[in-house]
């Protein structure tokens, strides 16, 4: 299972300005969260569809790599339409769960096409440029470290559960395996950020560094003005 | 006996292993060498079903290894690159005890496997320490007695040297020997065959997810120098 990180490319979304894509983003989510029609559904559909086309994501990628998210999501409906007595399954109560996961789900596939298009120093450049002060620099740094942490831990968790798995842990109950893999993985994840902390301060860490030269060009203006159509149409 | 035909592994669109073919024996002593990226670790992960063929297959003392990995893993023990990932309890006597306890074997040879184990890496008498407080080169030689406590049919080491000081090296390279003149298979994942050379009866050599080269180190040395792996005395 391959995580969504940024990978270098020549897409149409990887040439487009980072703050660009954060207005598209956050208009698909505005857009995305109002009242969840299935017409409004099959449409921003369709347009999470041409975003991850744009951005060369293979949607089956996307479902591998958030597959616990997707899990989770799928889980609310069924559970709405279980009930305790009879007819014990009721379908008609799944629909509406199941449009108000819809979204967040559609949200999480155009994410991913900007977390696979977009250096992490971009984002935190972007967001340094236009939060002002203190918050803006924490914000960048947190988004930073957070985006490079991640993929890391989850490799580490990945070695432990085959480190156990070689040696036929996955005999044991659920449970103490995922207790063993809880601890350890926590013991790596403080282990890691101590690693992280001396590596950072050894190539002279700096809250506000130069940051990455953004441009934002003829194409950036049509995907802005496209994330506030989005925006808008949440309220026709 | 660890038969591998044809074996495709895949990573999105590049190929790691490319219709890799190859035998290795009960009680040969095979180091696998190649470049960063050659495919090395991917291969040997095929050993105990820790990664699915894309095509081919990979058996295991006549069992396909991904049809049935409880006896693959069974059969072969398995020590990854870096200790820490592997450490699976809190304390060293616990974590050498996981795998034999997998086994649903009773505590007395538990205790047996342990305390062996522990010795052939020259931690005798150290099963109560923490995993946390030990070195990594400790931490090294813990990882290799757990999978030896499972006393497996063939052994997998992935550059099972990496940390360790002279003596600890020397103990590990003896236990091997000793290993494989009593019939394990013992196959050790390495980019330096300095410290092995002379000890290995065959060296197979990747390159781009295919091997290049597959003999006993004098036969294969010119090849190896080729794709630039380390020789012995240069």
């Amino acid at each position: 299972m391959r995580a969504v990180v940024y990978e270098p490319g020549s897409t149409p979304v990887h040439g487009l300005d980072v703050r660009a894509k954060l207005g598209f983003q956050v208009g698909f989510a505005v857009a995305a969260f109002a009242e969840p029609t299935p017409p409004r559904l099959a449409a921003l559909a369709v347009v999470a569809g041409v975003v991850l086309a744009l951005a060369q994501l293979s949607p089956l990628r996307v479902l591998r790599a958030y597959w616990p998210a997707f899990l989770i999501l799928a889980g609310s409906p069924v559970v709405n339409a279980l009930a305790v007595g009879p007819p014990w399954v009721r379908p008609a109560e799944a629909a509406e769960p199941a449009l108000a996961v819809s979204r967040v789900a559609l949200v999480l596939f155009v994410g991913a096409a900007y977390v696979a298009t977009t250096p992490v120093r971009e984002t935190r450049g972007a967001i340094q440029r236009h939060v002002p002060g203190r918050a803006g620099q924490l914000l960048g740094v947190g988004v930073a470290l957070t985006f490079r942490f991640i993929p890391v831990f989850r490799r580490d968790i990945r070695a432990r559960f085959d480190a156990s798995a070689a040696r036929l842990g996955d005999q044991r109950s659920a449970t103490d395996r995922a207790g063993r893999l809880a601890v350890a993985g926590l013991s790596r994840a403080f282990t890691r950020a101590d690693r992280l902390s001396l590596a950072l301060r050894a190539r002279c860490f700096a809250w506000n560094p130069t940051p990455p030269a953004l441009r934002f060009g003829r194409r950036d203006y049509s995907v802005l003005v496209a994330g506030a159509l989005l925006a808008l149409s949440a309220f026709v | 006996m660890i038969e591998v035909a044809d074996l495709v592994h895949e990573f999105g669109d590049s190929r790691a292993l490319d219709e890799v073919s190859l035998r290795i024996d009960d009680g040969e002593f095979c180091l696998v060498v190649g470049p960063n990226g050659s495919g090395k670790t991917t291969l040997v992960r095929h050993f105990n079903a820790l990664a699915e063929p894309d095509a081919g297959s990979v058996r295991v003392d006549g069992t396909e290894a991904i049809a049935d990995p409880l006896a693959a893993r069974t059969a072969v023990g398995m020590v990854f690159q870096n200790p820490r990932d592997q450490l699976l309890a809190a304390t060293v006597g616990d974590d050498v005890a996981f795998g034999p306890e997998n086994l649903g074997l009773d505590r007395a040879e538990i205790d047996r496997r342990v305390d062996g184990a522990l010795a052939a890496v020259g931690m005798a008498g150290r099963g109560d320490e923490r995993v946390a407080a030990l070195s990594g080169g400790e931490q090294a030689r813990v990882a290799i007695a757990g999978a030896l406590a499972m006393e497996p049919a063939h052994l997998v080491l992935d550059e099972p040297l990496a940390g360790l000081d002279s003596r600890a090296r020397t103990a590990v390279l003896d236990r091997l020997d000793d290993l494989s003149r009593d019939g394990t298979a013992v196959v050790v994942v390495t980019h330096d065959l300095r410290a092995f050379a002379d000890r290995a009866d065959r060296v197979v050599a990747l390159a781009d997810g295919r091997v290049v080269a597959d003999g006993p180190f004098a036969e294969v040395r010119d090849r190896l120098a080729d794709i630039g792996v380390d020789l012995p005395g240069e």
